[in-house]
This record gives structure tokens, sequence and C-alpha cells, in this order.
């Protein structure tokens, strides 16, 4: 069953009148509970094609059909459901909140989930718990290592249960051990719970281990 | 709340401004507000919601002024109840009238223990004796009767004429230089002596030219009237002032046998006297505030000229809102500057927390909990400062109240409290604060929730 379809998906960027091209006619499938990695050159569209199926960006043209529903259709307010239900995302930043301990970070997921206040505390702990970092909780962002702030964000990512999740470059600023930590988790995810995984890397080996199917990016183009 | 204090100097020195503000705010209305409460009072402790004054005929000054004088001579010529005893009778006769008397009043001479002075002397009835100022007559007591020779003085006449009574609990010994002190007791019922002017009305008949001839000697009298003096009505206390004027009052009917130069005698002089019109103004004490209204619709109805101060109450009101507003305009202004603060702090909160909204936004925060989360940071900003502010306010005023007294004291004033602080001052005053805030927030709020998330998690 196909989740993510693109029809000659193209988006580009103004800077003043230049016209910068970051996706060039992308049409792409992806089926349900598959694992894709996407490879490709710095600066050949990688994050762009994952924020557009993030709906963190929006197309310059062509369609973007995922379950069934036409990204480009819908609301801002829809959009941020989109986001928060749909799809889950994790970045090579990790993208943790400093300020918040390591449980408050998946609490605020959840509160834009409507997940209630006791509900969330429970919540937020079970994940943090299947992430491997149940002695952590109220740890900061800067009292965790690399790999313990992307399980965090791994956590958080999954805290409203979504089918797909994105991930930019997850492994990017950890060491190998620790890298292949975080792939095994997704792995796990992907076999376990049949989560749609689309993964942004430049560790061709280790992608084409894991992964079902590569889609390879140059200058904003499949190849 | 944690974000908020996070940057804690800045968000520190923000509310600050909104304390300063509220502060200025709040104690500037609350000084319009005790103002305001200390008048009101004073008029309610002096009965002036119940007081009225009928005069005959009521002459426009405005219209007179503004020259249209078609309305004067109308009025002159309208028929004129006459305010003479069998009137005063009938205004006594009005339900809700407990007391109504002419008021008499006319400069005399006093002469105490060998010592003299100038003043005015007013007559009340003894009906008057449960009513502020006769009310609080400690010393002595009030008339027996209308016709008695019995005289009341305020204990400020006796200080200025130079003494000071015994009993006082003050330090006697310290100001028995300047005063001489009397024995309360013994003064009671002493001898006072009223000495009062009048023209020699046979001498001026007999010989008309007197008056032009002798510029030195103008034909008056002095008549020597000996009284008891049978009571002392101690100083005011607070904002009071009540509104019988002068310094001696002896009884109704006696002060008619008193020979006075007063103005009703001028008119008597001139033969241009109104038929029946023996008084200027009659006195009338009204038992409820309640009843004014229809006291006065009553009186008016009659022909009466009536001014009640009850009716006046409403410009007091005005003048107090126009001042309660400047005052309020003052504290306004710092809040202004705070709303500013907050809107300056917000901006550079947001500028730095750009990466944490581009976060919210890709985990699914909508643009609308973005605001919210701003409206509640710069709504807890409102609040804090208001709770800080009203504090800061109340102490200033406290402390403003006190520098007040201590100036007060020395000259023998009672003390004040210049300041209020009603409820709705302080509830108004935390709503007032979070709706500025919110409002200063509004714009940033905004703006957060506008922020492209893929700009925002872009730069590392
Ligand atoms: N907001 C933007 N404004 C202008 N140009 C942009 C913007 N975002 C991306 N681009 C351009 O679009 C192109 C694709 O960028 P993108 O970030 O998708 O590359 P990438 O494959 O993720 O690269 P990397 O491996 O370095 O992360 C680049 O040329 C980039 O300069
Ligand atoms: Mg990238």
């Amino acid at each position: 069953m196909i989740i993510i379809t693109t029809k000659k998906l193209i988006k580009q960027y103004r800077k003043g009148k230049i016209i910068v091209p970051a996706l060039n006619d992308i049409s792409i499938k992806v089926k349900q509970g598959e694992y894709i990695s996407v490879i490709g050159k710095s600066g050949s569209g990688k994050s762009t094609l994952l924020n557009l199926i993030g709906g963190l960006d929006t197309p310059t043209a062509g369609d973007l059909i995922v379950q069934d529903k036409a990204l480009q259709s819908l609301s801002r307010k829809e959009l941020a459901k989109y986001r928060r239900f749909v799809v889950g995302m994790i970045f090579q930043s990790f993208n943790l909140i400093p300020s918040k301990t390591a449980r408050e970070n998946i609490s605020l997921a959840l509160i834009f989930g409507g997940v209630p206040g006791k509900e969330r505390k429970r919540r937020a702990c079970e994940l943090l718990d299947m992430v491997g970092l149940k002695d952590r909780t109220d740890h900061k962002p800067s009292e965790l290592s690399g790999g313990e702030a992307q399980r965090v964000a791994i956590a958080r990512a999954l805290a409203n249960d979504p089918e797909i999740i994105l991930a930019d470059e997850p492994t990017g600023n950890l060491d190998s051990s620790t890298s292949s930590e975080i792939i095994d988790l997704l792995v796990k995810l992907n076999k376990q719970k049949g989560k749609t995984i689309i993964m942004v890397t430049h560790d061709e080996e280790a992608a084409g281990k894991v992964s079902d199917r590569l889609i390879r990016l140059k200058d904003g183009m499949v190849v | 709340m944690s974000n908020l204090w996070r940057t804690k100097l800045r968000s520190v020195l923000t509310i600050l401004g909104v304390v300063i503000g509220i502060g200025a705010l709040s104690s500037m209305v609350s000084f319009g507000v005790g103002m305001q409460k200390n008048l009101t009072d004073a008029f309610k402790k002096n009965d002036l919601f119940t007081s009225l004054n009928v005069t005959a005929r009521s002459v426009n000054l405005e219209e007179i002024s503004s020259g249209n004088l078609s309305n004067l001579n109308e009025k002159l010529q309208e028929p004129v109840t006459a305010l003479n005893d069998s009137v005063v009778e009938m205004i006594r006769k009005i339900p809700g009238v407990v007391v109504a008397f002419p008021e008499i009043r006319f400069p005399v001479k006093l002469r105490f223990r060998d010592k003299e002075t100038n003043l005015t002397l007013s007559a009340v009835p003894v009906g008057m004796k449960s009513f502020y100022p006769f009310s609080e007559i400690k010393k002595g007591q009030f008339f027996k009767n209308d016709s008695s020779f019995q005289l009341l003085i305020r204990e400020k006449t006796l200080q200025d004429m130079g003494f000071k009574l015994k009993d006082n609990p003050e330090d006697t010994s310290a100001i028995s230089g300047k005063y001489i002190l009397l024995d309360t007791d013994s003064v009671i019922d002493s001898a006072i002596d009223i000495i009062s002017k009048d023209i020699d009305l046979r001498g001026i008949l007999a010989n008309p030219f007197m008056v032009l001839m002798s510029q030195r000697r103008l034909p008056f009298k002095d008549t020597v009237i000996p009284f008891k003096l049978t009571g002392i009505i101690p100083e005011r206390e607070g904002f009071g002032f009540d509104r019988f004027g002068g310094g001696v009052f002896v009884p109704l009917e006696t002060s008619k046998r008193i020979p006075n130069l007063g103005f009703d005698n001028v008119w008597d002089l001139l033969g241009e006297d109104l038929p029946g019109d023996k008084y200027g103004s009659v006195y009338v004490r009204v038992n409820d505030m309640k009843m004014t209204k229809a006291v006065v619709d009553t009186l008016k109805n009659k022909g009466l000229n009536v001014f009640a101060f009850s009716e006046e109450l409403k410009e007091i009101k005005r003048a107090f809102m126009i001042m309660d507003s400047l005052l309020g305009a003052i504290g306004l202004i710092a809040l202004v500057v705070a709303a500013l603060g907050i809107i300056n702090t917000m901006l550079m909160s947001i500028l730095e927390r750009t990466r944490e909204i581009g976060i919210m936004k890709s985990i699914g925060g909508s643009e609308a909990e973005i605001r919210i989360i701003f409206f509640v940071e710069a709504a807890s900003i409102g609040l804090i400062g208001a709770v800080f502010g009203l504090g800061l306010g109340w102490l200033v005023t406290r402390i403003a109240n006190a520098v007040m007294n201590s100036q007060l004291k020395p000259q023998d004033l009672p003390a004040v409290d210049l300041f209020s602080f009603p409820l709705w001052l302080i509830l108004g005053a935390i709503a007032f604060s979070v709706l500025i805030s919110l409002a200063a927030g509004l714009y940033p709020a905004i703006r957060a929730a506008r922020v492209d998330p893929v700009k925002a998690l872009r730069h590392d």
C-alpha cells in the first residue's frame, strides 16, 4: 500500500531576484512500512524533500500526497495537525528544547497532541523507557550524551504515534558505535512497529544494509 | 514559566517596569479615591446630605452676567413666598423635616475675662441639640430653651482669644506661657458678654444731616448683653468642617432680641423690605438622606428656592472623576513605558527562541498554540508586575501618609488617611496590568506564530 506519493514535485527558493532550485521534478512512491534511505551530495535537496514530506514547507509546484491527502490543499492549521499525528521528525542536531528536561520535551509534543496531564507523564516515561532512557527522565539536553539526546528526540517523534518517521541525518553528529545504536533503534521501530521510515544519510554502506530501498538525489532530481 | 526565568535578569527588569507603572498608577488613583472618600465622609459626618437651605427667590447670576435681563425681570414679577415665621412653621410640618429655622448671623464683639474679640454670632434652636457639631459637646451642655441667655463657644475661639482648657491631654506646662490656662469646671456657667453694634436710628431721625456732617462719629451705639457660657464645642476631627459658621452660638429667640447691624436690618433701614420677608434663608434638616429629594421637591412646589448639597454631589462627583482621570493618566504613562518594555523584551526573546519556536512547529504546534504560549508569558509579566506594583503603591502611599501626618502633628491637626485602596482598585489594577501586557504581547506573539520552521531549524 502506497503511503506517500510525489508527482513532479518542485521546490524553489527565492533569494531576492535569484531563484534557487532545491527540488526539480521529483516523482516517488513510498510503501507503508518501507525503510527508505535518501543519499546525495550536500545541497542536492535531501533536507528539502524531507521538510516537504514533513509538512514544514510547501512545494512550489507538483503534488504531494500522504495517506490519500494532498498536502497542498491543507490549511496551515490542518498542516500543524498533520505534523502532529502523521509524521515524526528527527534531526541531525537533535533539536531538543535546551531549557526542558527529557520528559518535558516529550510532554510538549504530547500537549500538542491533546494528551491530558496525568496521562502525559505516564506516556513520556513509557516512551523514554522504550528508547532505553528510563533513568534520564529529569536530565536536560546539556546533561545528555549525543546518542542519548537523539534517543530522546526519537521518543518525542513517537509521542503521538505517527505512521511515518522522517530522519534527517540522525547519526550525523554521532560516533560510529553510537550511530549504529540509533540505526538499530530505527530498524526496530520499522520492523516491530511497522513505522514507515525515510532517513537521510551520508553513510551509503550502512544505508544499504538496513534499508529496503535507496533514493539517490542529485541537483534536486532522483538519479 | 521556565522560559520566562531563563533570561532571568531581563525578565526581572521588564517586570520591574510594570511594577513601577502599576505602583504609580495605583498610588495616584488611591490618592484620588482617598480624597473623594475623605470628602464624602466629611459631608456625611457634617450631615450635608440631609441639610437644605431655603431662600425666598433665586436670582440666576449667570443670566445677569450674560446680559439676559428679561428673565430676571420676569422673576422679579413672580409672586414670592416670603420667608417669615409662618413659612418656617409650614416647612417644619413637611414630612421628613426634623428641624427648620431661620439663619440669623451677624458680627458681634465678645468679651470674656477682660479679653475681647470680633466674631460672627449664629443662632440655633434647641432642636439642633442632637446634630453635629452640637451633638459633640462634652464640656458643659446645650441651651435649656430657645430664649435663655446662654451661649455656646467653640474651643477654637477660646484658643484664638488666648485661652486653653486645662484638662486637654497635652502637656500644659509647655503651652502655659502662650496661653492662659482655664479650669473647665470653673469656665462653664461663667459670665461672658456680647457687645453688639447698632445704628442709633432715633438719632438719625432726629437729625438726618448728622450722618453727613459728623464724619468722625457715626451714629453707632454699643449694647452690652450679659450671657452665661453654657458649653464648649470641641475641635473637629479629620477633614471636618461644619456648615455652621461663627464662633459663638446663642438660642434662636434670644438672638432676635440682640440689636444688630445684620443684613436684614439694612433693608429695614432703607425701607425696601418685601412684605413679610423677614429672613434671608432658612436652614432645613431632613431626617434621612433618602427623604432629601422629596423634601426638595415639596419646597420647590411652594415657590421656594432650595439649595441642597445632595444636588451638588453630581457636580462634585464629576470634578473628582476629572481629578482621578488626571492622576490616572500620570500612572498610565508609566504603564505605557512598561508596555514598551514588554514588547521589546518579548521581541528579543522571540529572536533568541526562534529555534525553539521552529521545534514546536516541527512537533505539531499550531500557530494558535504558539501565540497562546507567548500570551501566557505576557500575562504572567502583567500579573506578577501588578501584584508587586500594588505592593509598591501601597508602600509609597503609607510612607507619603506618614510624612504628611508628621507635618500635621506639630500644627495640632488630627491625623488623616489621604489614600484609599478599595478592592475594586486592587482587582482593577491587576486586570488592567494583565490587559496592557496582553496588548503588548499581541505583536510579538503574532510574530512568533509566523516563524518559518525551515529557516528556524536550518542554522545550527
Ligand atoms: N531557505 C532557503 N533559502 C534559499 N535556498 C535554500 C533554502 N533552503 C535550501 N536552500 C537551497 O536549496 C538547496 C538544497 O538544500 P538542502 O538543504 O535540501 O540540501 P541537502 O541535500 O540537505 O544538503 P546537506 O547535505 O548539506 O544538508 C541548496 O542549494 C540550498 O542552498
Ligand atoms: Mg540537509
